[in-house]
């Protein structure tokens, strides 16, 4: 039966105890002794005090409880003191360089067209990829650019010295842009259509400042019942506030493409003056960043959809373009020469 | 196309000031290059669907619909004429009307001598060099108008006449820049009774050239087939303003027009004075074209509404006829239109000037969920992740390469890497077979910066003509394997680095790699190594994947490595490591072990050309199904061992599933496995 008597007794002894206890070893045997669930004293008390009588139990309980927490609480500190009394380890200095383990880093033009595939998930998109080389009808013809059409200037076009027949097709030019995936998708498939295509494009462009004969592109198309320029516009303002940040504003402006029409450059507000005018965008306020506008008929007719019952948007973008509009690079050949000193200073 | 804007305000009447002006244009579809204030200029683009826009007037027409002000026509006469004798009179035939749907001539007495500097420096303001009164009044037009003109001095034409037919097989003309042109039976040429005397929209012939002594020019002023004219200009290598709009296309309706102002020009400036009528030949006369243009088609394409008023003034001010129709109108095209074929351009005529800022922000209605994406971008950026996280950086490279970089890489030894039919240089001839010598290029460039380490890594297409394109992985390294240390000294890389790599990046993909000695011309011999899948479903076939191995120094310094160091690179086929590895993401977690692993050290003596892999394999081969993996963990040659032996030593762990091994069943397995170790490979134990 306890007693305030019998806890103080408990107490007093384990006081005795933890004072000759010397080691970690010994002040393990007085845990056992006092707290071990099986075998200690303590919980051997507050199992008893359900057996006092009740008017007792609760200042029992209370007294048994208080021990309870004191002898843990003790017992912590004495480790901790013969932790901090016992042989120090040798100091190492910490402000000496750790063994860095190397992290390579994704290039910027991935990291960038990994973001643009992103937002594009996200609105609900499917990601295409195609051949880089190409068969005529897929590059120009069902794009709305017949043989001998003025617009095939536009894209100086780099052929095949000898055409590759592969089981898809007859290989004879460099894409000049992923617009090919796009006839073949739609040529398999009914609307409503969703996509965009990244990837590689070629033209006969020397090199420069501004111009790479190799260089990335992202196009997308829209097509089903009902899609206006109104939709092309709310999702380009989208992808700009994306890429741009909060504040970018857009705008169009008429231009011309065989396989859209109306066709149209998408503006931003000019990343360095945002809007106020400067040497960057030529004191307009806004930067030119990519093409876009509704799909042309005549590329709806030459893959069997009714131009009458579907419309549709298509644009398209140059990464490099967008890289250097947002990482302020002012050399186009710095993203082909793989320096490490560009490279580097990329996020991972 | 420069536009003079004091030019400009002759032909519409223009309410704002010119650096308005230039924004507005911008607006409407003409980019602004440049705005020339002290010379009141503005450079616009002209796309190449509005040949009409390489002109004066066709810009007044769209500052007409932009400001809906009035467009003025320029003077075209009455012309006063004189009449004209036998001897001041040509004819004109048109023996190839495909070519030429149209040809307007015009003899003009002439006094040939400098312009008048109002027309001068209107010319020089607009970017052309003038010439004399009757070559700059004909470019004047072609400015004004758009119409490109010729003069031809009228005493050279054999027979006082021309005809217009295809060019006889070697027929010889040389142009007005000097040069002797060989002519094909395809090209259109102005000839007279004799010979050929201009290539039709394109260039002049020098034997015709207007001079100082000249009297009398027959003016041309005629519609061109534009393909005849590319294909003429492409074929001669000739760019000219004239062919620039023939191509492109001309008004087949403005001939007769451009005759009339440039005889008002040459009256004005006492240059001249036409003899006899215009000659107007036209086989065939063109109907105007007529397109519906449907209300409710408009906001379907643009998302807006454009009132009635509004697309009728628009079109009205452009120059387009407008009648009602059930739905919409008739709209009748005018001739200088030539991009203007049906519905949807007219569409964009409304919208163009009703104002894209107009055009509201919404998105297209989600109506089901697409596929995602396309499993390939999944493999690049699986072997992205691996290959960045262990210290490798991202490099693109031009997948068109110099053919004597491409030469030691393939696509397979004797078959020629695919060439580009117009490279632009022979710095860009072929498209590589390989990723490595775009990597290898770039591991020059880094060290010849100071930069010691390299990892660099590439995806991406590799070209042949057999498989077209195939898309792979690549890596180089060169320097340290792990870097200098306060604590001590780092390590260069070497083939063990490289191969744990490769070995890593096929384990990301679920695929198992054997490596067998590979000998290739640029890599070096017992250092590389072709990397295999062992395939489950294929039994003992392996799919090949690539190789991994030690660059040759020689191929390294044919691209301007100057290093000691080796260059270790690997390359694998990213199509093959998905295709055999599967879906790694599909996973069924299989049960922890419960039960203790037994581990045994084993030491043996073996010849020491013996693989590494054979050992293993027959261990694998005697051990019972408890043995969960083998180890290597000490090669060693030298005292203790005998000449051409090595001591190997593998830690193997044995476990099993279901219970704790006791000491008798490990002991019984290494029993076995030293037997088949020694029966197999003469292997002592040590």
């Amino acid at each position: 039966m306890p007693s305030p008597e019998s806890i103080e007794r408990v107490r007093a002894g384990f006081l005795e105890d933890l004072a000759r206890a010397a080691s970690e070893a010994d002040l393990r045997t007085v845990r056992d002794r006092y707290l071990s669930r099986k075998s200690g004293l303590v919980p051997a008390l507050l199992k008893a005090v359900a057996t006092a009588p009740a008017d007792e139990r609760p200042r029992l309980g209370r007294l048994a409880n208080e021990l309870k927490q004191k002898i843990e609480a003790a017992l912590a500190g004495r480790v901790q003191a013969l932790e901090a009394a016992g042989p120090a380890v040798e100091a190492v200095d910490v402000t000496l360089p750790g063994r860095v383990p190397s992290v390579g880093r994704r290039h910027p033009l991935t990291i960038l067209r990994e973001r643009i595939e992103g937002i594009f998930l996200r609105m609900g998109y499917e990601v295409l990829e195609g051949p880089e080389l190409e068969d005529d009808y897929h590059n120009f013809e069902a794009l709305n650019m017949p043989p001998d059409h003025p617009a095939r200037d536009m894209q100086d076009t780099l052929y095949l010295a000898q055409p590759i027949v592969s089981p898809t097709h007859t290989a004879t030019v460099l894409r000049t842009h992923t617009s090919g995936m796009q006839i073949r998708y739609m040529e398999t498939h009914q609307p409503p259509v969703r996509i965009i295509a990244p990837g590689r494009v070629y033209r006969r462009d020397n090199l420069d400042l501004t111009h790479t004969p190799m260089f990335t592109q992202v196009e997308g198309l829209v097509v089903a019942e009902g899609v206006t320029m109104a939709d092309l516009k709310g999702t380009l303002a989208a992808l700009a506030r994306e890429l741009f940040g909060p504040g970018t504003a857009v705008r169009f402006r008429p231009s011309f493409f065989p396989y859209t029409e109306p066709s149209a450059e998408l503006d931003i507000t000019c990343t360095t003056c945002r809007g106020s005018g400067c040497a960057v965008c030529k004191r307009s306020g806004w930067l030119e960043v990519l093409g876009a506008g509704m799909v042309h008929p005549a590329v709806f007719e030459a893959v069997g959809y009714d131009p009458e019952r579907f419309t549709g948007f298509a644009f398209g973008m140059g990464v490099e373009r967008v890289a250097m509009v947002k990482y302020g690079v002012d050399d186009i050949r710095l993203f082909y020469e793989s320096d490490l000193r560009f490279l580097e200073q990329f996020p991972s | 196309m420069k536009i003079v804007v004091p030019w400009l305000r002759e032909l519409v009447e223009i309410p704002v000031g010119t650096e308005r002006l230039a924004e507005q244009l911008g607006l409407c579809g003409f980019e602004v290059t440049d705005v020339d204030l002290a010379h009141d200029v503005i450079d616009v683009e002209i796309t190449a669907n509005r040949p009409d826009c390489l002109s004066h007037l066709g810009l007044a027409r769209e500052a007409a619909a932009a400001f809906d002000a009035p467009a003025r026509s320029p003077d075209l006469g009455p012309v006063d004429r004189v009449s004209a004798a036998a001897d001041t009179t040509a004819a004109v035939r048109i023996e190839d009307a495909d070519g030429c749907p149209r040809y307007a001539g015009q003899v003009v007495r002439v006094k040939v001598g400098p312009s008048p500097s109002w027309l001068a420096d209107r010319l020089t303001a607009a970017g052309v060099r003038p010439i004399n009164t009757i070559v700059d009044v004909t470019n004047y037009v072609m400015l004004e108008l758009g119409q490109p003109m010729h003069a031809f001095d009228f005493a050279t034409l054999a027979g006082r006449e021309i005809r217009v037919r295809r060019a006889r097989t070697g027929e010889r003309l040389r142009t007005l820049d000097g040069e002797m042109r060989t002519l094909d039976e395809r090209t259109l040429v102005i000839a007279d009774a004799e010979r050929a005397q201009a290539v039709a929209g394109v260039m002049g012939g020098a034997d015709s050239e207007v001079s100082g002594a000249t009297r009398l020019v027959l003016l041309e002023s005629a519609y061109f087939d534009p393909n005849s004219v590319r294909r003429a200009g492409r074929q001669l290598g000739l760019k000219t303003e004239a062919s620039a709009r023939f191509e492109r296309g001309a008004d087949p309706a403005a001939q007769v027009a451009a005759i009339e102002r440039a005889c008002v020009l040459l009256a004005k400036i006492g240059a001249g004075e036409a003899v006899g009528p215009v000659i107007d030949c036209q086989p065939a006369p063109r109907a105007a074209r007529e397109v519906t243009l449907r209300r409710s088609r408009i906001a379907r394409i643009l998302g807006f509404e454009v009132g009635d008023t509004e697309v009728e003034r628009i079109l009205r001010r452009l120059g387009f006829e407008l009648a009602p129709a059930t739905d919409g109108w008739r709209v009748t095209v005018p001739t200088f239109r030539v991009d203007v074929t049906r519905e949807i351009d007219l569409i964009e005529e409304a919208g163009r000037h009703a104002g894209y800022d107009r055009v509201p922000a919404t998105f297209p209605k989600l109506t089901r969920l697409e596929a995602g994406l396309d499993s390939r971008i999944g493999w690049d950026r699986l072997a992205r992740r691996i290959l960045t996280a262990v210290g490798f950086s991202e490099s693109m490279t031009f997948a068109f390469i110099e053919r004597s970089a491409a030469a030691p890489f393939g696509p397979d030894a004797g078959e020629p890497p695919v060439a580009i039919a117009n490279p632009l240089s022979e710095t860009f001839a072929v498209l590589r077979p390989s990723l490595l010598p775009g990597l290898l290029d770039a591991v020059v460039h880094n060290r010849r910066r100071e930069r010691h380490d390299v990892r660099l890594f590439e995806t991406g297409a590799c070209f042949s003509a057999r498989d077209a394109e195939a898309r792979r992985v690549g890596f180089a390294w060169t320097g340290a394997a792990l870097a200098d240390h306060w604590s001590g000294r780092g390590r260069l890389v070497d083939f063990f680095d490289a191969k744990g790599v490769v070995e890593a990046l096929c384990q990301a993909f679920g695929v198992t790699a054997d490596f067998a000695p590979l000998e290739a011309p640029h890599l070096v011999r017992g250092r590389s190594a072709a990397v295999a899948a062992r395939t489950q479903a294929s039994g003992p076939t392996q799919v090949a994947l690539g190789l991994v191995g030690q660059l040759m120094p020689r191929v390294a310094s044919a691209r301007g490595y100057t290093g000691a160091d080796d260059i270790y690179v690997a390359e694998l086929d990213l199509a093959a490591l998905a295709r055999l590895g599967g879906a790694v993401e599909d996973v069924r977690a299989q049960a922890l072990a419960r039960h203790p692993s037994a581990v045994r050290d084993l030491s043996i003596e073996v010849d020491d050309t013996l693989p590494a892999a054979a050992v293993r394999g027959t261990i694998r081969g005697a051990a019972p199904s408890t043995l969960a993996s083998i180890q290597e963990f000490d090669r060693y040659r030298g005292e203790g061992v005998a000449a051409g032996r090595v001591s190997l030593s593998l830690r193997l762990t044995f476990r099993d599933p279901e219970r704790t091994l006791t000491e008798a069943d490990v002991q019984q397995a290494m029993d076995t496995i030293v037997a088949a170790l020694a029966a197999a490979h003469r292997a002592v134990r040590r």
